[in-house]
């Protein structure tokens, strides 16, 4: 049997699988959208990251479960918060990492971790969805745009106007505003970006700004928001083509070391 | 405090445990305090509100009033599930969404005739403001007031800034209390007795030993006694019931049954994992399901600043037949919540070692500024400046809107799951356990 152990993120958007090998490699990965169906959800991304790895089930030694949809992988033998995943996995990728910002669909969260990758503190967004994915979502669709052309139009600003709302429906009212008064709609989405990062800024003062700091979840993808968070940090962030799937890398990490009789 | 539900069944363990005695006892005693409120004799006693902090009982008492607490019957709607609809009949008021659970809480049952499940409220003859530390309080009273045109005594209450209350506060209060007595005389056509006030307040003292006397049970090793989710419903008494008989009895028996907890054996949880200090008001709407996310990861609340709402006996106070008025005025500035945050930290900080605490967990209420302003900053100042693992959850006492299961389980897991890696990395280092 191969020592496979596989991370499953279900999050409030996509579901993700990284399968691991016994030396620590990649050795496939999925990543979907969720549904309504989380279980069937959890169980299919297992599936395409098993396809991606060209590996079996049988051949998979343990699960690890995270995200918001943790309790619903019903196959896996470990449930892990995406907190404890995303510094785990931060770690893994960047190891001087100190501050994780992870913003993902409908939740930002800053992680200040230790050598280890093990969380000494961490604050998130409160029920809202204020600078989350969705924030985004809804303004790139108020002036037109899919959202995985935001990032790179926001790069193209002149002049980034001030966006005051943190309120996504409110900036949603600030967008068609600035739309309607001739605004360019790059400047718009500079704006937007911003704005996330001065939020995200004071997510993370509340757990301490210390470099390095690595920034993962769904919007790490988006390089315009990786350039405002540089901008506001005044300091370089670590992102990676992995960053969305560190939670559940960070998953499989944790297996491997419960597996391993270690303290997860 | 009265919460009748069945507990749910948490993942993997027994129901909730309590002093079954105790909490059968304290359900009869608020049966019987809301069923004298219902009361249709005639003439009825007449009815006073009041707030739990620094609370007057005991000389409303002596006069024969009935005392209504408005947050205590707000507290009982809310965890009976019967809050929302209160609170949106007040917000169809023009009541605003960041108003106090509390206050929309009571001023929408009120406006819909104060009927509840567990009986009716009655009218009020007289509002006691007294608790003048929260400026949203004044006003839940001044528009009481209005409301039933009943006439409204403000007890203005300075906060306290030393540990030893001062001499002019004590006067001032005492010179208020005077004024209140009188207003009492006048109502009520009866003159004051100070003995009978003498005897009230020995009685008061009784109860609040046995009160004190479960509280510190919790320094114990396991912890017998649940110090947060248990000790709301045997608040009670010492908060409204205080300076009758049964009150002190009640203690009694909760007592006799903490003793019996360690003579068998058997605790809140069967391991005792981490001992929690909790500091906030509950979220009432949701307290089960809130206490399940403590169960689940073996943590008790050994102490809580919560309980202390209705006095700090804990912390050597006690009403004093001797000194009655002096010792009521005391008492009102000794409320949990008319403390400095100086005064608040270093009590949390005495719990700490006192009760040998792992972790604390904040509870902030998103409508509370009293008892909830500063908080952020004991979060910081427990994590910097005392060394202790501490997290801060928001949501509602009143509001279930405020409660998002998800996001409170995920920050609560992820805590829990820190302070077992710390423990575990602790293990194999061979250092003792945080």
């Amino acid at each position: 049997m191969s020592g496979a152990v596989a991370g499953v993120d279900i999050g409030s958007t996509t579901a993700k699988c990284v399968l691991l090998g016994e030396d620590s490699r990649i050795l496939g990965k999925s990543l979907n959208p969720v549904g309504v169906d989380i279980v069937k959800d959890a169980e299919r991304a297992l599936e395409a990251a098993l396809a991606d790895a060209h590996l079996s089930r049988s051949e998979v030694s343990f699960i690890a479960g995270t995200g918001y949809g943790r309790y619903k992988v019903y196959f896996g033998q470990l449930i892990v918060t995406e907190i404890s995943c995303h510094a785990r996995g931060a770690n893994f990728l960047f190891p001087g990492t100190r501050v994780v910002i992870d913003i993902g669909g409908q939740d930002t969260k800053a992680i200040r971790v230790n050598d280890k990758g093990e969380v000494v503190d961490f604050a998130m967004n409160d029920k809202c969805a204020a600078g989350t994915g969705r924030f985004l979502d809804v303004c790139a669709n108020a002036l037109g745009f899919d959202v995985a052309e935001i990032g790179p139009l926001s790069l193209q600003a002149r002049r980034a106007v001030k966006i005051t709302s943190t309120c996504t429906v409110f900036a949603e009212s600030e967008v068609t505003s600035y739309v309607s008064r001739g605004k360019d709609p790059k400047d718009i989405l500079a704006g937007l970006h911003a704005s996330i990062a001065n939020r995200t800024l004071s997510l993370m003062q509340r757990v301490g700004v210390e470099p390095e700091i690595t920034f993962t979840g769904g919007v790490s993808q988006n390089e315009g928001m990786v350039q405002a968070l540089h901008r506001r940090l005044g300091a370089p962030v670590n992102v990676s083509p992995l960053s969305q799937y560190l939670g559940a890398l960070g998953a499989a990490l944790h297996g491997r070391e419960r597996l391993s009789g270690g303290a997860t | 405090m009265s919460g009748v539900a069945l507990a749910p069944s948490p993942p993997g363990g027994a129901p909730p445990a309590f002093l079954r005695d105790a909490r059968a006892l304290q359900r009869k005693l608020v049966e019987e305090y809301y069923g004298q409120l219902a009361s249709t004799e005639t003439p009825r006693r007449p009815v006073a509100y009041m707030l739990v902090g620094g609370n007057l009982t005991e000389i409303l008492r002596s006069f024969g009033y009935d005392v209504v607490f408005p947050e205590i019957v707000a507290l009982n709607c809310a965890i009976k599930h019967q809050s929302l609809d209160n609170i949106l009949h007040a917000e169809s008021m023009g009541y605003g969404l960041d108003v106090c659970g509390y206050v929309k809480n009571d001023l929408g049952l009120q406006d819909l005739g104060g009927k509840t499940s567990f009986g009716q409220i009655p009218r009020p003859d007289l509002l006691v403001c007294s608790f003048s530390g929260c400026y949203i309080y004044v006003k839940w009273w001044e528009a009481l007031s209005e409301s039933y045109g009943a006439p409204l005594f403000m007890f203005d209450v300075p906060y306290m800034r030393d540990e030893t209350p001062r001499k002019e506060d004590i006067d001032y209060l005492v010179s208020q209390l005077w004024e209140l007595i009188h207003l009492l005389e006048k109502r009520t056509g009866r003159s004051f007795d100070m003995d009978q006030l003498k005897r009230v307040l020995a009685e008061s003292r009784r109860a609040e030993d046995g009160w004190v006397e479960y509280l510190r049970a919790g320094r114990s090793r396991p912890s017998p006694i649940e110090a947060y989710f248990e000790s709301i419903f045997y608040m009670f008494p010492i908060n409204v019931l205080r300076g009758t008989p049964e009150a002190a009895d009640f203690y009694e028996v909760v007592n006799a049954e903490v003793r019996a907890r360690v003579r068998d054996g058997n605790y809140p949880l069967p391991e005792e994992k981490y001992r929690v200090l909790v500091e906030g008001v509950p979220p009432y709407t949701n307290y089960r399901t809130f206490w399940d996310f403590f169960r689940k990861w073996g943590a008790v609340s050994v102490v809580a600043t919560y309980p202390k709402v209705g006095g700090l006996f804990d912390r050597g106070f006690r009403h004093d037949p001797s000194r009655p008025l002096e010792s009521i005025a005391e008492y009102s500035l000794g409320a949990y919540v008319n403390q400095s945050w100086p005064l608040r930290r270093k009590i949390i900080a005495d719990y700490v070692k006192e009760y040998q605490v792992d972790a604390a967990i904040v509870h902030g209420i998103k409508s509370c500024r009293s008892f909830t302003a500063g908080q952020g900053d004991l979060r910081d100042w427990l994590i910097h400046e005392k060394g202790l693992p501490t997290l801060y959850i928001e949501s509602d006492h009143q509001d279930p809107r405020y409660f998002a299961p998800a996001q409170i389980k995920n920050r609560m897991d992820a805590f829990f799951e820190s302070l077992e890696q710390r423990r575990a990395v602790a293990a194999r280092a061979g250092a003792v356990p945080a």
